[in-house]
């Protein structure tokens, strides 16, 4: 076919042109700025609850699209914000679970140079069929208005505290005394968490330093008898599901971490639920606590992985696969059919966490009965 | 595959004008990337694990053949893997798994492990000779450490236990052990019930029960199964459930008394076998591979093959579980009641009071090569090993330093022994010790055997021999005169057999150590590019 000089020339232009316009078209898109080859190596810490999350290969791919390639490290949030073994590593981004950490990773000298909450889940005990059946006929577990499992936490605290059995709540299947084990309060925000609604909740108050006085010693007990705690939710939640039934019959953790796992794949789920053992069971503590996941940057380039994550793309992405609540509890999209009813819609007796400087205070605390072993 | 920016799973997610561009870039990638699968050189892919890992290798082995990477396995105690993760040049691998996170809690603190994801769980519990568990009436009861107290003080019963400093299993049973001595069930050890005199007599009466130690689970299963072949059967072995499985499938080939499986009623611990990943900055590919492995490991398939170890997957394999074996008590369906594992700082409280207060005894004989062919640097390596084990400070450092208790025979030789130093294992007979070594210098010819008789004379003539561990350490760098029959003829009329282990050095004759330490049940180490190590590794099997 042929061409004259002219139209070639000009069609040379226009394609050109549209390269060009394309590309500044592009560029100015973040979602596509991967495509332009621009991409960026962004290395941090995070809560160990939000690894699969970041893992998901359409996580990958939509930061990936958006030019960022992450080099994310499993830590506990508390340690994340105040070990120097972690923050020499010149991390770009921390992303703990609380949002008292900012406070915190502040008072650790970390140059913060932006901060917002991006996820959100409450705190639950994870436990198993036969054990919630014993703590409903010793009726410290009942049924909510939505057919959700509500636990009186405060008189599980203390049945602990006082060294009764298993037994002595009902449980007749396990042996030895009754416990209920979270993440190191000092290195991981499940833990951390947890630690403050102890507290609160042996105080009968959101606790002041008066009440940390009376009331430690005695919430301090809780988190003795649980021995060693894992340093990361996500671990305890894995030794949990690893352990099963009797060598972890009550542990601390999100509530988006059990319907991550099933999401992961349903089908897995399905046979648990037809097959014959023990099942794992969502108790709500009544009151919880909610438990913020706020995205703190470091380094300039880590600004662009907190505008990705707020996204509707990674919002979406966030509750329906991962069953993360939004910036303000609300929901992005429609969740799975696999997991239909395991939610209750709102989590409505949710306590305060004490002020940071009670909660550092605390964290002394029990630091102090470790230290103690090493004295 | 996964790190490129055009992998296919990202492809149906584009839409409008760039989806044919990607189409076909995807597609060109895939060939490539296929291509690549296939053939080229093979990816190495070090994995460092605990040895009862070895059934697993040849699963994880397929996987690796698949994706064109060639898997190399390290086995190492729990302790060796964790001082690796926790050294300055961190572990030499690309994975690790031991037997128990708790190695990884205790050790990996700049948290180098990624991706720790647990592939099974193994209860730490006592297999007893069927015969021996009927007369003590332990078959169908429950089983609790005061019985087991109560047999090894009435001389009823003996078993073969790892190093707690140096294995995960023997780690695990002394754990159980401190637990239940605690009197409180499931209570959790604190720091001050180390101090506790009933405490630590009660573990010490259990753990005077050690017939045999070692440092890897995998070494002590083979032993009780070599040993019965020879016609010796231990009364019993600490070890994971599912090793005590394949000990149990290969004694029943043999004909002859299972281990019935005990679970001490006061709880157990339970082995999670965490497997993780070490970023040595290769590479999205290998890290890539490595979560692919895991979930390779993880599906429904391999659970079933894992399962069908007599590995616990109580929820991952969605409900299988491996089958029940009655002729041994072995059920995977069974709750165990696991003990509360104490904080860090206790359990490494919790291994001093044991390596330095609480074990059995070792009665030790060190046959030290000093022939003319040590001259130079293997002397210097000699001599700096024998700092290393006998300086408290740096030998506690890996947990095998001596207890007062312990009783140590030092044999330099070369064509003779050239002295016997017989001393106690306290901190000044050692710095004693080193000074009357340290005066040693390489000549002469060389004879182990008259070196490895001489330990043997020594040995059968200390009084209360039975209450102490004893073996027998030759370290030798060359090859001696064939005197292998003239000393079996002595060991047999020995009244009680003690293992000889071998340490290999410069040009050593690796055959004659061999058939020593099979002969007596004993194991050989290369001292070649280690010697301190060597030194050290054997002190974990005494």
């Amino acid at each position: 076919m042929a061409i004259s000089r002219r139209a070639f020339g000009l069609g040379l232009l226009g394609a050109s042109a549209l390269a060009t316009g394309g590309y500044l078209a592009l560029s100015g898109r973040p979602e596509f700025r991967g495509l332009l080859g621009q991409s960026t190596k962004l290395f941090g810490f995070l809560g160990g609850e939000k690894q699969a999350f970041v893992e998901d290969v359409d996580v990958v791919n939509a930061l990936k699209s958006r030019g960022i390639d992450l080099d994310a490290r499993v830590a506990g949030s508390v340690e994340m914000v105040r070990e120097p073994a972690l923050l020499s590593q010149n991390p770009q981004f921390l992303w703990p679970s609380s949002a008292i950490m900012v406070d915190i990773a502040r008072q650790s000298g970390v140059k913060i140079r932006r901060d917002q909450v991006v996820l959100n889940s409450p705190i639950v005990v994870y436990s198993w069929e036969p054990v919630v059946d014993g703590l409903k006929s010793s009726g410290l577990v009942t049924t909510g208005m939505d057919g959700h499992y509500e636990l009186d936490l405060l008189s599980l605290l203390n049945a602990i505290i006082d060294q009764k059995n298993w037994s002595d709540l009902g449980v007749g299947t396990l042996y030895g005394r009754a416990r209920i084990v979270s993440t190191d309060p000092n290195r991981s925000n499940s833990g951390f968490m947890f630690s403050g609604l102890v507290l609160s909740l042996l105080s009968g108050d959101v606790p002041d330093q008066t009440a940390l006085d009376k009331f430690g010693e005695r919430a301090s007990e809780i988190f003795i008898s649980m021995g060693l705690k894992s340093s990361s939710s996500g671990k305890l939640f894995d030794q949990y599901l690893a352990g099963g039934f009797g060598a972890e019959p009550m542990v601390v953790g999100y509530e988006n971490q059990l319907v991550e796992w099933i999401l992961a794949d349903p089908q897995r789920w399905q046979r648990i639920v037809d097959a014959k053992g023990p099942k794992p069971v969502i108790l709500y503590p009544r009151p919880t606590a909610y438990s913020a996941h706020p995205l703190i940057t470091i380094d300039p380039e880590s600004d662009q992985l907190l505008e990705a994550m707020l996204s509707d793309q990674l919002q979406e992405l966030a509750w329906t696969k991962h069953g993360f609540r939004g910036p303000l509890g609300s929901v992005t999209g429609a969740a799975n059919s696999a997991i239909a009813g395991l939610l209750p819609a709102e989590v409505s007796a949710v306590l305060p966490i004490p002020s940071a400087n009670v909660m550092l205070r605390f964290l002394e605390r029990l630091a102090g009965h470790e230290a103690s072993l090493l004295g | 595959m996964a790190d490129t920016e055009f992998a296919p799973g990202t492809v149906a997610r584009r839409d409008g004008i760039l989806r044919p561009v990607f189409m076909l870039a995807a597609a060109l990638v895939a060939v490539v990337a296929l291509a690549a699968c296939s053939s080229g050189p093979k990816t190495p892919f070090a994995i460092m694990a605990g040895s009862e890992n070895t059934v697993l290798q040849p699963l994880v082995e397929q996987f690796c053949a698949e994706r064109n990477m060639d898997c190399t396995f390290t086995y190492k105690g729990s302790l060796d893997i964790g001082l690796a993760i926790g050294s300055q040049e961190g572990a030499d691998a690309d994975a690790v798994w031991p037997a128990s996170s708790v190695w990884l809690d205790l050790f990996d603190t700049g948290r180098t492990v990624k991706h720790a994801t647990s592939i099974a769980q193994m209860p730490v519990i006592l297999g007893v000779r069927r015969s021996k568990a009927e007369a003590l009436g332990w078959v169908g009861h429950d089983v609790y450490m005061a019985d087991i107290l109560k047999a090894v003080e009435n001389g009823n019963l003996t078993f073969l236990m790892t190093s707690a400093t140096q294995s995960n299993s023997g780690a695990s049973a002394y754990l159980a052990m401190l637990s239940a001595a605690l009197g409180g069930p499931s209570a959790v050890i604190a720091p001050g019930d180390l101090d506790r005199s009933d405490v630590q007599q009660t573990v010490s009466a259990l753990l005077s029960g050690v017939a045999r130690s070692s440092g890897s689970s995998g070494w002590l299963a083979d032993l009780y199964v070599a040993s019965a072949k020879e016609g010796t059967r231990y009364d019993a072995m600490w070890n994971y459930e599912a090793v005590l499985k394949e000990t149990n499938d290969q004694l029943r080939q043999m004909g002859g008394d299972l281990l019935y499986a005990i679970y001490p009623a006061d709880g157990v611990a339970i082995a999670d076998s965490p497997l993780g990943f070490i970023d040595r900055g290769r590479g999205d590919k290998v890290e890539t591979f490595f979560t692919e492995l895991v979930a390779y490991l993880q599906s429904l398939e391999v659970t079933r093959k894992i399962a069908a170890t007599g590995r616990r997957i109580p929820l991952a394999a969605g409900g299988v579980t491996p089958a029940a074996e009655p002729d041994w008590n072995f059920d995977a369906t069974r709750v165990v009641t696991a003990i509360r594992v104490p904080e860090p700082a206790v359990i490494r409280q919790a291994l001093d009071l044991y390596q330095t207060a609480l074990r059995k005894p070792s009665l030790t004989a060190l046959c030290l090569d000093f022939s003319g062919s040590m001259e130079g640097d293997g002397e210097t390596q000699l001599q700096t090993a024998m700092q290393f084990l006998f300086t408290p400070d740096e030998a506690s450092r890996v947990l095998v330093q001596w207890s007062p208790k312990d009783r140590i025979i030092v044999l330099p030789f070369d064509s003779d022994v050239r002295r016997q130093i017989d001393i106690p294992g306290d901190t000044a007979s050692q710095s004693g010790l080193l000074a009357q070594i340290g005066q040693e210098r390489a000549g002469g010819g060389t004879n182990m055997y008259d070196c490895a008789e001489t330990a043997l004379k020594a040995m059968n003539a200390t009084a209360n021999l039975k209450d102490f561990l004893p073996a027998i350490v030759v370290m030798t760098d060359g090859r001696s005169d064939d005197a292998f029959n003239r000393f079996m003829e002595t060991w047999r009329r020995a009244n009680q057999k003690i293992p000889v282990f071998g340490i290999t050095f410069g040009d050593a004759d690796k055959s004659q150590l061999d058939r020593l330490a099979e002969a007596t049940a004993g194991r050989v180490f290369n001292g070649q590019a280690d010697l301190a190590g060597a030194f050290r590794s054997a002190r974990g099997y005494n």
